[in-house]
C-alpha cells in the first residue's frame, strides 16, 4: 500500500515505467536471451518495491456498478492480479469472476490506441490537439440544445466535471443509459419505500422470496448479496433461511433456491397479490385490492399450483422477518411498474419494511451521487435523433448500437447526427459509427472517485487510482479529456488544474474535513486516502423508508395469447458478459455459463416438453423470429424454463469489439420489440414474443457438462442419451 | 483406424521436434567452456573496481550492498540508479570520467539505465535467489563472493559481468546432488531439492 504522498504518475515514472526506456522484449517460452533482453531497471525505488515481490495498491472495480473495492498486485510495474479489499463494507475482501477479469480489459490486445478521425470508411490517426480542435470547431456553431451526451452510469468527480462541461454550453441533454439497469424497480421502490435503492438485509431475513432478482449472479451488488446470503443460510437464531425464487427462467439464484417456481412470464404481480390474499392479514385498501385474487384465479393466470401459493403464504406467516425482492424478470413488461409495486406491497404487508428493507446511507454531496442509468434515456435520445434535434453527439461508456433493441432502429437514427464523438476502449459497434474516436485509459490506468449506487453499511466514496503506468502512450483518462474540453470553454476557472489527478486531489483536499480528514495535513490525508482506497463517511444521513404502503390502485393485465408468436422471449443476463461489454474477455468467454456450462457461444433455452412437441433436439439450429427480426442459434433443452418461454443469453453476437467477441453467438437485443413500461417509459425487455422454427442444421453443443458427467453427479439437468448406451471404449 | 492415424501423427510431431532440436544443437547456447557472450552494456560497469581485492585496486564492496534484492526476493533485479548516485554524488575524484558522466545523465533525465541481461534462464525455470543466499551465506556462513560465484563466476575480476557457468539443468543438478552441511556449526549434511516442481512450476 502506498505510504508516501507523491503523485502516482511521477511515482510510476520514477519507477522506470515512463516512456520507452524499458524495453520489455517478449521472448518465447524457451528463449534464453543473454545479452539481448533488458533487465527491469529502476531509477529510484521505494523500500517496499522489491523486484519479484508484489505490492498491493487499492482501487475500485470498474466492471459493474456495484463498486467493489479491489487491491491490485503490482510487480515490476505491472498489475498481475486483483483481489477484494477487506475494508470495503460492500465486498469485504471478495470479488466476483467478472471483477477478476478486469486485468483482461487492461491488457486486451484490441484496445484503441490512437485518436481516430473518420475519412470515408476508414479512421485516420490524428493527434489529441487536432481532436480537441475538431471538437471545439464542431461545437462553435451549434446551440446547447443541439448537443447530446450519452453515457453509462457515472458518479463522483467525473460526473461533476461532465455536468459542468455540459452546462458550459447550456446543454441539458445528458442521457444516462444502462441497458440492464433495475430502473423500473427503482421507480417502484421510490413509491413504495420513499427511496430508489433501499438496503436489503438478506442476512436478517428468515425467508427470502425473490421474484426474478438474480442477486447471486448479476443483480445490483452480487458480491455483497452473496456474502449476506451465506449468513442467511447459516441462519438467524439458528434457523436456516429459506429461499424461494419465482421466475420463468432459472437464474443462478434460482438454482440455489430451496424452491424454484416457474411462473408464467409477466404474471409475477398477480402472484404477489395472490400471496397477499392467501396470507389474509392485510386490511383496508390492500384487502380490497387483493380481494379478487383468490387461489383459483391466480393459479390459473400464473400457472403456479394453488398448493404452492398456500405453502408460500404459510411459510411467510411462520417466519418473520422475511424479504421480498422484485428483480429484473418481474420488471421487464409493459406493466412492469405494476408488477414491482405489487411485489413491494408484500414487504409492507409482511412488516418487513424497516427490518429487512432499510434506508440506505447517502453520500452528502448530491453533485457526486450516481447518475443512474436507465433505458428510458435511450428512448428519449432516439426520439430526439429521429426528429433531427441533435447535431453533435457524444458517447461514453455505452454501446447503444449493440444494446438498443432492434425495434428502435437506433443505428439509423444515430446516423442523423452530423458529428459523433465516441470515447472508447475498443472499436465496438458504436465506435465504428463515430466520426471521432477518442481512446481511453483502461480502468487500471485511470484516476477517479466513485459513489456506488447500492450502499452497504454506511456511505462511502471509492477511490480509483492507476495500478500501473499506461500501456499505450496515446490513451487518455476520461477525466483528463473532460478537463481539456472544459478548459476550452472556461479556461480561467480550470487553468490551475494540470490534469485530472490534480483536479481530483484539489477537490478532495478542499473538502478534507467532511471526508474525515479534519486535522490532518494535506499530504497525509491524500496519501491515506489513496492507501485505503475508500473514504468512509461516518454519520452520513439516511432517508427514512416509508413504513406505510403507497398507492394500491394496481391494474395487472392477464397474460395474453398470441397465436402467431406463441412464445415469450426472455433475454437472459449472463453473469459475466452482462450487456455485452465484457464479451471480449477470453476468461469470461471460456467460463462456462453456470447453468448450461456452454462456452463461447449463444444458445436458445427451451423446455424439454416444448422441444418434444416441436421435435427439437439439443444442438438443432433454430430460428427465433420476433416482429422485429430473427436470429439463429443452437437449441439447449433445459427444464429450468417455463414451457411458454424461450431464453437467449445477452452479451454475445458482436460484429465488432475485437477478436474475442466478434463473430461469437447472436445478439438477442437485435430482435427485441420496442415496447415500454407504461409508467416509467423503461424498455420492457421481456415483452417480446417470438416463434421458433427448425432450420434443419444441427451442431454439437460445446459445453463442460457431458452425458457421462451428468450421470456421475446423479443429476441429469437435461434429457439426453443415457450413459448406459455409450460405449466409452469407443469414445477414446 | 483412427487410433492408427493418431499414432502416426504423433510420430510425425516427434520427428519434427527432434529435427529442430538437432538444428539447435549445431548452435550451442554456450561455448564449450561455458563462457557466455560478451554483452555490451550502456555503461561499462567495472565490477573489478567495486568488488575486487584491495591488492588489485578494488574496493571490496560486498555484492549484496548493491544487489540488495537478491537476498530478499526470487529475482535479483538490478540496483536502482539511486544506489549508484548515493555514493557517486560525493566521490568528486571520478565525477568527470566518461562513465560517471553518463551515469549522471541518466540520473538527471530520470531515465532507467537499459542494462542488458547477462544471466538468463528459460521462462519455465524458476530460480530463487533468496533461497540460495539464505542457505549458503546466512546458514552456512560462506563468504559472499564465493556464494554468488557458484553461479556467477568470479565477478570481482571482471568489468562488465559475463556468464561463466552453463546454467543448464544438468549443471544445476550436479550441485543439488552434492551433500552440503545444513549450517555452519553442524556436521549434518543435506542435498538440494530434487523434485521437478521445485524449479518447473
Ligand atoms: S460485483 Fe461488480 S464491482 Fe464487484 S467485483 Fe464483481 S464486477 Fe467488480
Amino acid at each position: 500500500m502506498m505510504e508516501n504522498g507523491f503523485n502516482r504518475r511521477d511515482f510510476l515514472k520514477v519507477l522506470g515505467w515512463g516512456g520507452t526506456a524499458v524495453a520489455l522484449s517478449g521472448c518465447g517460452n524457451t528463449s534464453v536471451e543473454d545479452g539481448r533482453e533488458t533487465v527491469n531497471s529502476y531509477v529510484e525505488a521505494a523500500d517496499y518495491v522489491i523486484p519479484g515481490i508484489g505490492v498491493y495498491f487499492n482501487s475500485t472495480c470498474a466492471q459493474c456498478d456495484a463498486g467493489c473495492s479491489i487491491m491490485g498486485k503490482v510487480r515490476e510495474g505491472r498489475v498481475l492480479k486483483l483481489e477484494g479489499n477487506p475494508d470495503s463494507a460492500i465486498n469485504r475482501g471478495k470479488t466476483c469472476g467478472l471483477g477478476q477479469a478486469g486485468v483482461q480489459h487492461h491488457y486486451n490486445p484490441d484496445r484503441v490506441r490512437e485518436p481516430l478521425q473518420r475519412k470515408g470508411e476508414i479512421g485516420v490517426t490524428i493527434t489529441w490537439e487536432k481532436a480537441y480542435e475538431l471538437i471545439a470547431e464542431k461545437l462553435k456553431d451549434v446551440s446547447g440544445e443541439e448537443i447530446a451526451f450519452l453515457s453509462g452510469g457515472v458518479s463522483g468527480h467525473l460526473k461533476v466535471l461532465l455536468d459542468n462541461y455540459l452546462a458550459s454550453f447550456g446543454c441539458r441533454n445528458h442521457f444516462v443509459y444502462e441497458a440492464l439497469a433495475p430502473a423500473v424497480v427503482r421507480a417502484a421502490n421510490k413509491k413504495s419505500y420513499g427511496v430508489e435503492m433501499p438496503r436489503y438485509n438478506i442476512n436478517k431475513a428468515k425467508v427470502v422470496l425473490s421474484f426474478g432478482a438474480d442477486f447471486l449472479g448479476a443483480w445490483v451488488s452480487p458480491v455483497h448479496f452473496s456474502q449476506q446470503y451465506a449468513q442467511f443460510r447459516k441462519g438467524v437464531d439458528g434457523e436456516r433461511g429459506v429461499l424461494i425464487q419465482i421466475e420463468p427462467k432459472m437464474t443462478l439464484t434460482g438454482a440455489n433456491a430451496d424452491r424454484w417456481i416457474p411462473v408464467r412470464p409477466g404474471t409475477e404481480g398477480v402472484l404477489a397479490l395472490g400471496i397477499i390474499n392467501a396470507l389474509g392479514t392485510a386490511g383496508g385498501d390492500i384487502a380490497a385490492l387483493v380481494k379478487d385474487y383468490d387461489k383459483v384465479r391466480v393459479s390459473k393466470e400464473t400457472g403456479v399450483p394453488p398448493g404452492h401459493i398456500d405453502k408460500i403464504a404459510a411459510l411467510l406467516k411462520l417466519r418473520s422477518p422475511s424479504l421480498v425482492l422484485a428483480g429484473s424478470a418481474a420488471e421487464g413488461y409493459a406493466h412492469g411498474s405494476q408488477n414491482a409495486a405489487a411485489i413491494n406491497l408484500l414487504n409492507h404487508v409482511l412488516g418487513n419494511v424497516g427490518k429487512t428493507v432499510e434506508a440506505a446511507a447517502e453520500v452528502p454531496f448530491p453533485q457526486m451521487a450516481p447518475a443512474r442509468g436507465n433505458t428510458a434515456a435511450l428512448k428519449a435520445l432516439n426520439d430526439g435523433l429521429a426528429a433531427g434535434k441533435y447535431k453533435v453527439l457524444f458517447n461514453y461508456a455505452a454501446n447503444p448500437i449493440f444494446t438498443a433493441p432492434g425495434g428502435m432502429k437506433f443505428k439509423d437514427n444515430w446516423a442523423k447526427a452530423d458529428f459523433k464523438v465516441v470515447f472508447a476502449h475498443y472499436m465496438d459497434e458504436t465506435a465504428l459509427q463515430a466520426d471521432l474516436v477518442l481512446p481511453l485509459d483502461s480502468a487500471l490506468e485511470d484516476w477517479g472517485t466513485h459513489v456506488p449506487e447500492y450502499m452497504a453499511d454506511g456511505a462511502q466514496i471509492n477511490i480509483q487510482q492507476p495500478l500501473m503506468e499506461r500501456l499505450h502512450a496515446n490513451t487518455r483518462g476520461m477525466g483528463d479529456i473532460l478537463l481539456a474540453l472544459i478548459k476550452q470553454r472556461r479556461p480561467e476557472d480550470y487553468k490551475s488544474y494540470e490534469d485530472y489527478y490534480g483536479y481530483l486531489r484539489a477537490a478532495m483536499l478542499q473538502n478534507k474535513a467532511a471526508l474525515g480528514g479534519g486535522g490532518m495535513d494535506d499530504d497525509t490525508f491524500w496519501s491515506e486516502t489513496l492507501s485505503k482506497g475508500i473514504v468512509k463517511l461516518a454519520g452520513a444521513a439516511t432517508t427514512a423508508v416509508h413504513s406505510k404502503a403507497g398507492a394500491t390502485d394496481l391494474t395487472l393485465p392477464a397474460a395474453t395469447q398470441d397465436a402467431q408468436y406463441p412464445l415469450q422471449l426472455i433475454p437472459a443476463v449472463n453473469v459475466s458478459l452482462r450487456d455485452g461489454r465484457h464479451a471480449n474477455l477470453p476468461w469470461l468467454q471460456e467460463s462456462p455459463d453456470p447453468l448450461t456450462t456452454i462456452v463461447w457461444d449463444s444458445w436458445v433455452e427451451i423446455h424439454p416438453k416444448k422441444a418434444l412437441e416441436m421435435d427439437i433436439t439439443e444442438g438443432d439450429i433454430i430460428e427465433v423470429t420476433s416482429r422485429t427480426g430473427s436470429v439463429k442459434a443452437q437449441a439447449y433443452l433445459f427444464p429450468g424454463i417455463h414451457p411458454d418461454a424461450i431464453s437467449i443469453p445477452l452479451g454475445q453476437g458482436h460484429e465488432a469489439l475485437g477478436r474475442y467477441a466478434k463473430g461469437y453467438g447472436v445478439n438477442p437485443f437485435q430482435i427485441l420489440d420496442a415496447v415500454f413500461d407504461k409508467e416509467t417509459g423503461e424498455l420492457a425487455m421481456h415483452e417480446t414474443r417470438v416463434k421458433i422454427s427448425k432450420t434443419g442444421q444441427r451442431v454439437i453443443v460445446v459445453k463442460d457438462e457431458s452425458a457421462a458427467g451428468a450421470k456421475q453427479i446423479r443429476k441429469k439437468i437435461a434429457g439426453r442419451m443415457s450413459t448406459d448406451n455409450v460405449d466409452l471404449s469407443k469414445e477414446v | 483406424m483412427f487410433r492408427f492415424l493418431r499414432l502416426s501423427v504423433l510420430f510425425a510431431v516427434l520427428f519434427v521436434s527432434a529435427g529442430s532440436h538437432a538444428a539447435d544443437a549445431s548452435q550451442p547456447l554456450s561455448t564449450a567452456d561455458d563462457l557466455g557472450p560478451q554483452v555490451d552494456q550502456p555503461i561499462e560497469f567495472p565490477h573489478d573496481r567495486h568488488a575486487g581485492d584491495a591488492a588489485q585496486g578494488g574496493m571490496q564492496i560486498n555484492c549484496m550492498y548493491c544487489h540488495t534484492y537478491a537476498r530478499r526476493s526470487m529475482t535479483a533485479g538490478i540496483p536502482p540508479t539511486q544506489k549508484c548516485i548515493g555514493c557517486h554524488q560525493s566521490i568528486e575524484s571520478v565525477r568527470e570520467t566518461p562513465r560517471i558522466k553518463k551515469l549522471f545523465e541518466y540520473w538527471e533525465a530520470k531515465k532507467p539505465i537499459p542494462w542488458k541481461k547477462v544471466h538468463d534462464l528459460p521462462d519455465f525455470v524458476r530460480f530463487h535467489h533468496e533461497r540460495h543466499i539464505q542457505r549458503f551465506y546466512f546458514q552456512q556462513g560462506k563468504p559472499v563472493q564465493e556464494v554468488c560465484g557458484y553461479c556467477h563466476g568470479n565477478v570481482k575480476t571482471m568489468t562488465v559481468a559475463r556468464r561463466t557457468k552453463s546454467l543448464s539443468m544438468g549443471w544445476c543438478v550436479s550441485c543439488h546432488e552434492k551433500q552440503h552441511p545444513v549450517d555452519a556449526a553442524s556436521t549434518k549434511t543435506a542435498q538440494g531439492p530434487n523434485d521437478c516442481w521445485q524449479c518447473h512450476k
